[in-house]
């Protein structure tokens, strides 16, 4: 028996030995591989997000990442630029207003080129608004009131005249959202009356400076550089971009700190923390324009009643909030976020008060609390969900329980665009597309209702009435006051917890370069323009 | 002096039950040889020890019911928290402790349920036979060919995350389990002499079903129940981990995995010790599974 | 014997049509109106209408269910609203990837778990049988998950040995889809470099899927093994001078793989379920995955259609057993 068993015995672990011996090399010549080198020469930077890309049509959707590739793919009249953000010149080179603010009138830059090859012309300019205005989607709302297709006159090759129905003070910072299709293509797609909205939801009619060469959608999304883009590579040297979904933040970050990634988006404060610290990594702190607020649905049941709301917003510790950025966020003296034109410090805000709590609890319909409140928020977002780890602790005093409920961020949209969906909260960032205050004012308007930002339902018809006057008011003297006015009476009306503006994290190898920066922009949105590989 | 005439005596407690006592001696001191079930007998003495005093001697019990101290957080491990702090500040060690508790408790309720559900199935089908048994064997079997995680996704995919919703999948999941091993045992009970004697007797079909074939049922049952234990909750801790079970911030060991895992590597002891307790406990059960089955079933296998 | 084969099949079939129907009563418990779920929430109110029509939710449920049946033979297994593609599409593409996690797990854990049972039972309570008992004891209730986080943790992360997940590195292209299964795929393109890097990928995944099926399989086989050694016609054998070797590999291991077999089966059962658990540890894109974002969607026909396949590929594997089963076991082919 022993010399047996001895034998096989020897057999198998020689057999183990080999297979381990076998694997742990796989281990060794495998290093692990660096982002930017491709099979075929050429380096392609890869970007690290969670949020997939359901549309790339520039007239129908944007969001942080659809944005991010309209942005690449296609340009605009102007484009933000610079801290604080700016409208720079990029297809228009100039531009002139008239006194009434009525008509505005661009001229173009020689020798834009779209991809096809087509010039970028004032004919391309009128269809690319004329088919967002038509459509009325996406970015259609900015625009929307004032301008008609009617109004947009071709008046030669590469002049283009604007005739607003009203004087919009506001009409050039909402430009540089609108991007520029090229007709010729779009129509060469169009099936019955879609208007060309099914190809360009994974195609591009662009004249960005990168091109579209792979839509995986829910798995990767890679642009190429367009070498001879009309403008100039921007200081870029890399063959293109691949922006991979990892949903996991924990996982983005393995990918950075293993060079599978080189831009990471959507690490959690803590582990942006760890990675700062770490050999070959830079982070970029920056503040941006985004407001939080855990909103009220004020049609609701339970947050119909002012009392209720006022008593939950002082229950509230804003200090946890400050504590869960470790410390990158500063919190909001005001609806507004402290980089918008006209914004004050509104007195009487809400701070964590037990005391003042308990009191307007008193005065609601409930009392003695025993309720149970729900709090809808983006799954996977770990510094919501810590919120209402908060929330809960804080709303025992008041004796209301809170459930939590952790959603997709298109199902939590679509639950925020009814009041008899709608959550008891909500929470949403919101980051305003200009520095305009009408951008925010508008947030608190009923056309914004069943918008994201539009969850609280918010309706007082003195505030509707001062955001439609401040509109068309184009002295800068006499808007002031009024928007000083509509932050008021927003905050005294609480349809929300106003909550913090959080620094950007934005963490990268240290060999990227060309990494700008824009508070205008939203949380884990990136200009690619000029984004490069050096040492 | 005693009589052969005198009535006897009143027999003692030990006499009456003489036959039973020298089992219970036969089990204990087989039970004691066997080392791999001591193991799982202490491990399981530790968390039933865990479970009873646990709330009494925890250092933070408010940690266990949502208190946040954001301050505080992710801490390594200390004299003042032994296993660490998590994300809202939360003593690590406190939670872990509390969710043996939890923990025991959804194993209990599955265990319970699935109980409820398939022993009387099992017997009606061992018993009454026919196609009544066909049909609910079928259904097991049917049952039983479905991956019991997947199972479970499915149920609770449906209901709706949460413990309540998770537990029930559960049970619905490990019913047939009981179903097979009682239909089993009673198909083999249904032709003993004795029941054969009961029947020709005239006892009813009721009375042969409690008072002969459901005691004798009993200790598999009690075998299945103890290796099943280890095995619910490592099914709750599964789904926990998925974020399909236990909400936060519930202290359940699964659960706290799945946050824990967005703080690794730098803020290992989140993951690491729930996972450890899972481990132990559920190697204790089974242990200790195993070591009854030696003593009460010693035929049986897997 | 084909008699038997012809009677399992029948059974078999039973059974599928019982999974339908438990696949089916599921999807219908869910709470909510069916016709608003499966169109999704950024529906309008006639596209819910169409849905409602066209998947006939308005109809009595036992002509719903010959709809759904029907729809199923047709190959429609509904369409995901997370992805917005057909859910029978979406499996062609996530099925193979956990197909190939599997086998290697389940070849693995049979391929390590037999011989050391037998040299374990052998060698009775010797280091090795101790070592052997210790882990097969403990694998059994150790979290799968929680292995596989360890192992990331350490093999891939600490040491750099392994990467952390995903089938592939980043940039590689996979190799042209023949079966879906990328070693497979790669071997039969000839590209050897995608075949060990896919390999590399697996290493991780499959140890921490296969381990409780390991030990199982060990602590089965070990234990069936020293019986069967221990039993008369064994020492018959040794009288008869039959060489060590024949013995164990021709009789006993013969005799004692039939137990064996059947922890195989059960334990490939589990191992089906448990790659939801590796699969999101390894952000390997499985059905297991899909299914566990579509329930984190409230999307409800792909979790159904994974249960649904799961399924019947377990009750596939369980026929086979069952005739393997057959072949090695005289006694079985008798009975029905």
């Amino acid at each position: 028996m022993k010399d047996m068993s001895r034998r096989s015995f020897g057999r198998l672990v020689k057999a183990c030995a080999v297979a381990g011996l076998a694997v742990a090399s796989l281990g060794a010549t495998m290093e692990p591989a660096t982002a930017f080198e491709r099979v075929d020469g050429g380096k392609v930077l890869v970007i690290a997000g969670r949020q997939p890309v359901s549309t790339l049509d520039p007239s129908v959707k944007y969001n942080a990442s659809i944005r991010t590739l309209q942005q690449a793919l296609y340009d605009a009249l102007v484009k933000y630029d610079g801290n604080p953000p700016q409208v720079k010149p990029w297809l228009a080179e100039s531009w002139e207003q008239s006194e009434d603010g009525k008509t505005w009138i661009f001229k173009l830059v020689e020798g834009a080129k779209f991809h096809s090859g087509n010039p970028v012309n004032a004919e391309a300019i009128k269809y690319s608004f004329t088919r967002t205005l038509e459509l009325n989607k996406g970015p259609s709302w900015m625009l929307s009131d004032f301008l008609k297709p009617e109004g947009i006159v071709v008046v030669d090759d590469h002049t283009v005249q604007f005739n607003l129905e009203k004087p919009y003070a506001a009409f050039l910072s909402f430009l540089p959202w609108w991007y520029i299709m090229d007709p010729a293509v779009v129509g060469a797609h169009v099936e019955g009356d879609d208007y060309g909205q099914k190809w360009l939801t994974e195609n591009e009619a662009g004249s960005g400076p990168y091109k579209l060469k792979r839509f995986d959608q829910g798995t990767l999304y890679e642009v190429e550089r367009v070498k001879d883009y009309w403008k100039g590579d921007g200081g870029s040297n890399i063959e293109g971009i691949v922006y991979k979904l990892i949903r996991e933040t924990s996982a983005q970050r393995a990918a950075l700190m293993r060079g599978e990634a080189d831009i990471v988006l959507d690490l959690s404060p803590d582990e942006f923390d760890q990675v700062a610290k770490a050999k070959g990594i830079k982070t970029s702190t920056e503040p941006a324009l985004t407001a939080f607020g855990l909103k009220f649905n004020t049609k609701g049941k339970y947050m119909s009643d002012k009392n209720l709301r006022k008593a939950v917003a002082h229950a509230f510790d804003y200090d946890a909030l400050v504590a869960i950025f470790n410390g990158k966020a500063v919190l909001q003296t005001s609806p507004f976020t402290d980089d918008i034109k006209g914004k004050i410090d509104v007195p009487g805000i809400p701070r964590h008060d037990v005391e003042k709590a308990k009191e307007y609890l008193a005065k609601s319909q409930w009392p003695e609390g025993g309720i149970e409140l729900e709090y809808v928020y983006v799954q996977g977002l770990e510094v919501e969900r810590l919120m209402g780890l908060v929330l809960i602790d804080n709303l025992k005093p008041l004796n209301i329980t809170l459930k939590m409920v952790p959603l997709t961020w298109p199902n939590l949209v679509a639950r925020g665009s009814k009041p008899e969906t709608a959550a008891d909260l909500m929470a949403i960032f919101a980051t305003p597309v200009s520095v305009d205050p009408d951008a925010v004012a508008y947030q608190y308007h009923p056309d914004s209702w069943g918008k994201y930002y539009g969850t609280h339902f918010y309706d007082n018809p003195k505030v509707t009435e001062l955001i439609e006057k401040a509109r068309y008011t184009t002295d800068w003297e006499e808007r002031a006051p009024m928007y000083a006015e509509i932050q008021k009476l927003i905050v005294e009306d609480q349809p929300e917890i106003f909550g913090m503006m959080r620094k950007r994290l934005v963490a990268y190898r240290d060999y990227v370069t060309g990494f700008s920066y824009t508070p205008v922009r939203m949380t884990s949105e990136v200009d690619y323009y000029g984004l490069g590989i050096g040492k | 002096m005693t009589d052969i005439l005198d009535t006897p005596a009143e027999p003692t407690f030990r006499e009456r039950h003489a036959s039973t006592i020298r089992t219970m001696r036969l089990y204990a001191r087989t039970f004691r040889n066997n080392g791999a079930a001591m193991i799982g007998l202490l491990i399981i003495a530790g968390f039933m020890f865990l479970v009873i005093f646990g709330p009494s001697i925890v250092p933070y019990p408010e940690d266990a019911l949502g208190a946040t101290h954001i301050e505080q957080k992710l801490q390594p491990p200390s004299a003042d928290h032994w296993f660490g702090t998590d994300e809202v500040g939360n003593d690590v060690f406190t939670r872990v402790v509390i969710g043996a508790r939890v923990s025991l408790q959804i194993g209990l309720i599955i265990t319970g349920i699935s109980m409820l559900i398939g022993v009387p199935l099992g017997i009606i089908a061992g018993y009454v036979g026919g196609w009544v048994e066909e049909s609910i064997m079928r259904i097991t079997d049917i049952f039983l060919s479905i991956p019991g995680l997947i199972l479970a996704i499915a149920i609770v995919g449906v209901l709706g995350p949460g413990i309540g919703n998770a537990m029930l999948a559960i049970s619905l999941v490990w019913w047939p389990g009981y179903v097979r091993l009682v239909q089993a045992k009673t198909l083999s009970l249904k032709s003993a002499i004795y029941v054969d004697a009961a029947r020709s007797m005239g006892a009813s079909k009721m009375r042969i079903v409690f008072v002969h074939i459901l005691p004798n049922c009993l200790s598999p049952i009690i075998v299945k129940v103890s290796m099943d234990m280890g095995m619910a909750i490592l099914y709750a801790a599964s789904l926990g981990f998925l974020g399909l079970g236990a909400q936060p911030p519930f202290p359940e060991w699964g659960a706290m995995i799945s946050v824990g895992r967005n703080y690794l590597p730098d803020w290992w002891w989140y993951s690491f010790f729930p996972g450890l307790a899972i481990f132990l406990t559920v190697l204790g059960f089974n242990l200790l599974g195993d070591g009854l089955r030696d003593i009460l079933d010693p035929r049986g296998r897997e | 014997m084909l008699q038997m084969i012809g009677k399992r099949s029948i059974l078999m079939l039973g059974m599928l049509l019982g999974l339908l129907v438990i696949t089916f009563s599921i999807s219908h418990i869910a709470p909510g109106d069916p016709a608003a779920l499966a169109a999704g929430p950024d529906a309008t109110q006639e596209m819910i209408d169409q849905v409602r029509e066209e998947y006939g939710f308005d109809k009595p449920l036992v002509e719903q269910f010959v709809i759904y049946v029907g729809g199923i033979f047709e190959g429609d297994l509904g369409r995901s609203v997370y992805t917005t593609r057909p859910v029978a599409q979406d499996l062609m593409v996530y099925f193979p990837a956990t197909l190939e996690l599997v086998i290697y797990s389940i070849l693995f854990a049979i391929i390590l778990g037999v011989p050391m049972g037998v040299i374990s039972a052998v060698k009775q309570n010797g280091w090795v049988d101790n070592l052997v008992r210790f882990v097969s004891s403990s694998g059994v209730g150790l979290p799968m998950f929680w292995l596989g986080l360890m192992l990331q943790l350490y093999f891939g992360l600490q040491l750099g040995w392994f990467p952390l997940g995903g089938r592939l590195d980043l940039m590689t292209d996979p190799p042209t889809t023949i079966t879906g299964m990328y070693t497979i795929d790669a071997l039969l393109t000839l590209k050897f470099n995608v075949f060990f890097e896919a390999l590399h990928h697996m290493v991780l995944p499959a140890i921490a899927l296969s381990f409780p099926a390991l030990a199982s399989i060990v602590r089965v086989n070990r234990a069936e093994m020293i019986e069967t050694l221990s039993l008369d016609y064994m020492t018959n054998a040794r009288a008869q001078g039959i060489s060590k070797f024949r013995m164990i590999a021709a009789y006993a291991l013969k005799n004692a793989m039939l137990p064996t077999l059947a922890i195989i089966g059960l334990r490939f059962g589990w191992m089906l379920g448990g790659t939801v658990l590796i699969e999101s540890v390894f952000d390997w894109p499985g059905v297991g995955l899909y299914a566990l974002q579509a329930v984190t969607a409230s999307d409800f026909e792909p979790v159904m259609a994974v249960t649904l396949i799961l399924g019947a590929w377990f009750m596939l594997t369980n026929f086979l057993i069952d005739i393997i089963y057959g072949i090695l076991d005289p006694r079985v082919r008798g009975r029905a």
